[in-house]
């Protein structure tokens, strides 16, 4: 049997390295490969505890879809989606995925971290309103990175200079802001009842940031874990 | 060394009687304890002499025991200038004097002590430099005398880094008035940061005694610390020195290799003050220390000071100091007091009967050295005639322990950073702060307040204030007033043999501040600045007082008015590490990264990406270009331009607004072309260009520069701000991966991998733009001619960036496709003679010297720059970049080497290279416009000053019809 690795898919996360030295088994997932362990005798528990503790993943290659114009509301809204009030500000959708409002008109849509995403898939095959609604490239422009744990306002603040602590920054909220000097969207989120934060960062700098979270992470005993450990 | 025998417990806090550890001084070993500073180790070892002074090298030992002064500066290692009385000792530390000639206990340049007064007050400034000359001479001596320390070169770096902390209300010091003032804030909801710069909370009531029984302080403390630190609302940060005061509460806190940001709503600075010394002959003599650092000794790491001492005091803390050194079996020989009467009548008592005689009125006016001169034996006391006078009948009293204590200055310096004002109280004869920015408050001894209950209520009052501005409290604050009056008005007896130090750091006696002002430095500022006093490590700790009282009486004006210099950033000393931080260093890297390592390439920064220069060892990198070009010009090979900047302009308006802000035409552009885009600011210069690719009618894709983009961007963003044309304008530069496959047999590699596009010339011709897919990944493509082959630029999502590479690669084997890097592109297209921008242009360079005039159409009505590009290109022009040539086997110039015309420059050389393809140098280069003709010859001086002449040629140098680019 043919072990699966990233580059037997055209579709691969820049970050796919990163796991290189953690002797990852691959996922086949949204035509590519993704790390589903991150050591080869990395119990479920395990998992859950770093979770908990403090862990960093790479999601990039989960679907994700940018609209932005004065009619994106609408057309998402007829596509079936609650959107949030105010811009950052994030919201959970009827299947499973999160709808961020980045500005007045500008909306994105990550998808559910524990299905295929078929919905999503959909919805980027869709025709757009002949006017006004335009779809944006956030699925190669930007990395998908997520900090989990209950270090994360404090890791966070070795990196950002802005206040992330649960008590200010609460599930739902969105910073747009500098991250170890690149531009980055903070998410804050819940994954399996672990505080999260979604982080998207200029794809071309991740394997930059990848580095400085995992920096900032140590002194917190983080570690990287792979997409296993959010089923 | 001989050990001193520890103080029984409860001295000693900070100190663990179970754990030595052992350390070198000097080259000789050390034995101490655990918890213990340097200082501490050293003066348990009856070890007193740690440095030299910086000007007469005299011999020095620790004054406040807490890091406020410089006499404990030791080398570290390879660190210099460690405060002794800071820095805990632990195994095997190499610990050494600093500033000596010889040894530290033998000097030689101590005799420079005896020439004093040929080194008066700023002597140089006025010295070093007549008769002319001779400054040469001097000045290899005064950088080998000047300094401290060594620096160790081999130093390998440590990590530092930095954390912001959040906080409702910082408390900056962990005495009793920030204690109160942390546990007020907290009871009332607030999330309370409480920063102290010792190893334990509680300031002042670690070590001071407050009351005769000497309970006072312990019973506060163990209450205040225990609710403190069982509090949710309070995080301690111990080990932490607040080092400045920013606008808004922005406050750095250094603790060990990590500068805390904070940012703090409200902030109380309960800083505390720093006790001051009297004035008087050999005043810096070993053995003579602030009766708080002797108290530090005893608490904090149970070390007896000394056998015999003298206090010397103006304030009943002096009094409460002998009653400590009593109960540790110190002999306290005498209190000379400088007041003229004591009102503690009660304390006055309770030294008497313990035997202590208490001289009133007087004061010590010489300290007397032993034979060595390296430490006080005794003390010349005189009665106090007049403020700063004393008769002429001596006491003298044997001692190897001076105490003193003349007083207290607020540790004012964050609060004057945040624009408080200092005010001399002359009934108090102590500063005081008023005038606070709103959100800081002050609380305690550094408010003046010295009466410990009368602090806590103070304190609470800073924290009503705090809670008052959150919203969590509507308390009222609580009028306080407190009757203490520790400072003496004038502690200042000048003697005719000066050694009476101002300020220790700078050796400045008291005459040479009265100096400064008699030859006419008056103000303050200029006093600080011509004789450095203040300018020492300490920073004007000790010496801002006392300057400023000496400056006020000898230029007839009050305290107030003279004032202190002002106080800037840090409080303390801080090494660059700490203000570097961890550095971080954006890096930016394609899809492809990974192939071009694999492949051998030497990477290079562009901007802040990384791309393949070349392939192969950077020792043969001439080879490798031409190398690479040949296979370029005569066969097939693959770059990588996914650094290029990618921008999508969408919208009903997407043509009108490319026709605003580029000088070409694009409203009427065809679906499916593409059109060179030059991009010009209002001044006409130009400062980018492109390929601007229309899509659809309201769909364009335009490229931009790998360094110039994000500007471009930032611009579109800016003109649509205003023009509110409808569109959308989105930076998709990290969004695509893009490869240029060029050479003559692109086609042929490109065939292999495509089946939804035409690609014959035909169907596909020059210029044109498709869509499809390579190897079945959805691209982009576009047929440009920037190295003047055929050529396709293939851009794709970035997430197949390394997958098209690697298909494009294996189809290309069979046709012998190689990569090449940006290094040889720059030699193709300098062979085409294609500009690039900030390379081949200016900020002053517009299309007419860059010959793009054919880029700029004149008949719309707008486009950015388009008035100023009329204004320049109508005027004469006086230069212009041209093309040239040099026989192959000449001296190459380089980029920047000049164009000289008689004595003037009329240009330099902006690209140049050896060019196979023409088997000669070429390059480009700004000329006078009167040599910019073909057949013009341009002198060039190169390295050395050697001229060579040049031959302008027209351009392009190759393919000069351009067939190959359009086959």
């Amino acid at each position: 049997m043919t072990t699966l690795i990233p580059e037997m898919f055209n579709n691969r996360s820049l970050l796919y390295r990163r796991y290189d030295e953690l002797n990852p088994q691959y996922l086949e997932l949204a035509n590519g490969a993704i790390a589903n362990y991150s050591s080869a005798d990395c119990s479920s528990a395990d998992s859950a505890e770093q979770l908990a503790r403090s862990a960093l993943i790479d999601l990039s290659l989960l679907p994700r879809l940018g609209f932005r114009g004065t009619n994106a509301a609408t057309y998402l809204q007829q596509s079936g989606l609650e959107l949030p009030e105010r811009p950052n500000q994030s919201v959970a959708g009827n299947h499973g995925e999160q709808i961020l409002r980045l500005s007045k008109q500008e909306y994105w849509v990550l998808g559910n971290l524990q299905s295929d995403n078929q919905w999503l898939n959909q919805l980027s095959l869709a025709s757009l309103p002949t006017e006004r609604c335009y779809k944006l490239f956030c699925q190669d422009s930007h990395a998908w990175l997520m900090l989990t744990g209950r270090h994360l306002a404090d890791i966070m603040a070795k990196v950002c200079g802005v206040d992330l602590r649960a008590s200010v920054f609460p599930t739902g909220a969105i910073a747009q802001t500098s991250v170890a000097r690149v531009n980055a969207i903070i998410i804050s989120h819940q994954v399996n009842g672990i505080a999260a934060f979604s982080i998207l960062s200029d794809s071309a700098s991740a394997e930059y940031l990848w580095g400085a979270l995992l920096d900032a992470m140590q002194e917190f005993e983080g570690q990287v874990v792979g997409y296993s450990a959010l089923q | 060394m001989s050990t001193v025998q520890r103080l029984k417990a409860p001295m000693g806090l900070l100190i663990n009687r179970n754990k030595s550890v052992s350390f070198n001084f000097e080259g000789k070993s050390v034995a101490g304890l655990d918890g213990d500073t340097i200082a501490s180790a050293l003066l348990a070892n009856n070890s007193w002499l740690m440095s030299r002074s910086f000007k007469y090298h005299r011999p020095r030992a620790p004054l406040t025991m807490a890091g406020q002064d410089a006499n404990t500066l030791i080398q570290l290692g390879g660190e210099p200038n460690v405060l002794a009385d800071r820095q805990n000792i632990t195994d095997g530390i190499k610990v050494e004097g600093q500033n000596y000639n010889g040894s530290l206990a033998n000097d030689r340049d101590a005799i420079l002590g005896h020439f004093g007064r040929f080194m008066p007050v700023g002597f140089y400034y006025r010295s070093f430099f007549k008769p002319m000359g001779v400054w040469d001479k001097w000045e290899g001596f005064i950088r080998k005398k000047a300094g401290l320390g060594k620096l160790d070169l081999e130093f390998e770096p440590q990590y530092y880094d930095k954390k912001y902390l959040f906080c409702d209300v910082m408390v900056v010091g962990g005495g009793p008035a920030g204690l109160t003032a942390a546990l007020k804030a907290a009871d009332a909801g607030a999330q309370v940061l409480l920063v102290e710069e010792q190893p334990i909370l509680g300031g002042s009531l670690t070590y001071n005694r407050f009351d005769i029984l000497g309970c006072e302080a312990d019973e506060l403390r163990a209450k205040l610390v225990a609710k403190v630190v069982n509090h949710d609302n309070i995080d301690v940060l111990l080990n932490g020195v607040c080092n400045a005061w920013f606008t808004d509460n922005y406050l750095p806190v250094i603790q060990g290799q990590r500068l805390f940001k904070v940012r703090a709503t409200e902030c109380i600075v309960a800083s505390g003050s720093f006790e001051q010394h009297v004035v008087f002959r050999n005043n810096d003599l070993p053995g003579i220390m602030m009766c708080s650092a002797v108290n530090r000794l005893m608490k904090l790491y149970a070390v007896k000071p000394g056998q015999r001492a003298v206090i010397l005091t103006g304030n009943d803390d002096g009094y409460l100091t002998a009653l400590a050194l009593s109960d540790q079996q110190v002999e306290v020989a005498a209190i000379i007091d400088m007041r003229p009467s004591v009102a503690n009548i009660e304390l006055l008592e309770a030294v008497e009967a313990r035997g202590i005689l208490v001289k009133l009125g007087h004061t010590v006016y010489e300290a007397l050295a032993t034979s060595d001169n390296q430490h006080i034996r005794s003390v010349d006391v005189r009665k106090i005639t007049a403020p700063g006078q004393v008769d002429n009948t001596a006491m003298q009293f044997d001692c190897d322990l001076l105490c003193m204590s003349a007083g207290y200055m607020p540790a004012y310096q964050l609060l004057c950073q945040a624009g408080a004002q200092l005010s001399y109280d002359d009934k108090l004869s102590e500063f005081n702060l008023s005038k606070l920015p709103a959100h800081l408050h002050i609380a305690g001894s550094v408010k003046g307040i010295h009466n410990l209950n009368v602090v806590q209520i103070d304190a609470e009052n800073a924290a009503i204030k705090a809670l008052n501005n959150l919203g969590l409290s509507s308390e009222l604050t609580t009028p306080t007033t407190c009757h203490n009056k520790p400072n003496f008005p004038w502690p200042i007896f000048s003697h005719p043999k000066g050694k009476d130090f101002v300020d220790y750091d700078e050796d400045l006696q008291a005459k040479d501040i009265i100096n400064a002002t008699r030859l006419g430095y008056r103000d303050v500022q200029l006093v600080k600045r011509f004789s450095t006093v203040g300018m020492g490590p300490s920073q004007g700790r000790h010496s801002a007082l006392p300057t400023a009282r000496l400056v006020a009486n000898a230029t007839d004006r009050t305290v107030t008015e003279t004032g202190v210099t002002t106080a800037r950033p840090p409080f303390a000393p801080e090494k660059l590490a700490h203000v570097a931080g961890r550095i971080f260093d954006p890096r930016r890297r394609t899809a492809m990264h990974y192939r071009h390592l694999e492949l051998g390439a030497k990477m290079i920064p562009a901007g802040n990406w990384q791309r393949p220069a070349f392939y192969g060892a950077a020792q043969n990198r001439d080879q490798l270009i031409q190398a690479e070009a040949i296979q370029v010009r005569n066969n097939v090979g693959l770059i990588d331009v996914s650094t290029l900047g990618g921008i999508e302009i969408r919208g009903p308006d997407a043509a009108e607004f490319m026709n605003r802000i580029y000088t070409f035409v694009f409203l009427k552009q065809p679906v499916g072309k593409t059109r060179y885009a030059v991009l010009t600011n209002e001044h006409g210069v130009v400062i980018d260009d492109g390929v601007a690719c229309r899509i659809s009618e309201e769909h364009f894709y335009v490229t931009a520069t790998t360094s110039g983009v994000d500007r471009v961007y930032r611009d579109m963003m800016k003109w649509n701000a205003q023009w509110r044309l409808d569109i959308d304008i989105a930076n998709v530069t990290s969004a695509f991966s893009a490869v240029n496959l060029a050479g003559p047999n692109a086609r042929e590699v490109l065939a292999t991998l495509t089946r939804d596009v035409d690609l014959s010339s035909e169907a596909f011709p020059y210029l044109a733009y498709r869509q499809g897919h390579v190897a079945g990944i959805p691209a982009r493509l576009l047929r440009v001619g920037f190295v003047g082959e055929l050529g396709y630029e293939i851009h794709v999502p970035a997430r197949f960036g390394e997958a098209l590479w690697d298909h494009l690669m294996a189809a290309g084997k069979e046709f012998d496709l190689k990569p090449f890097g940006v290094e040889t592109q720059r030699l193709l297209r300098l062979e085409k003679g294609h500009v690039i921008v900030s390379q081949d242009t200016d900020g002053m360079s517009h299309p007419g010297e860059l010959s793009m005039s054919w880029a700029v159409n004149r008949k719309k009505p707008f486009f950015v720059g388009c008035r100023s590009v009329d204004i320049v290109m109508a005027q004469p022009q006086t230069r212009k970049l041209v093309g040239f040539t040099l026989p192959k086997n000449s001296n190459k110039p380089l980029e920047g080497h000049l164009v000289i015309k008689g004595d003037d420059v009329t240009g330099h050389v902006t690209s140049c290279e050896y060019s196979t393809a023409v088997d000669a140098i070429i390059g480009l280069a700004f000329a006078s416009i009167d040599d910019s003709q073909p057949g013009s010859i341009l002198s060039i001086r190169i390295d050395g000053g050697q001229m060579v002449d040049a031959t302008v040629v027209a351009l392009p140098f190759y393919d000069p019809n351009n067939q190959r680019q359009e086959l």
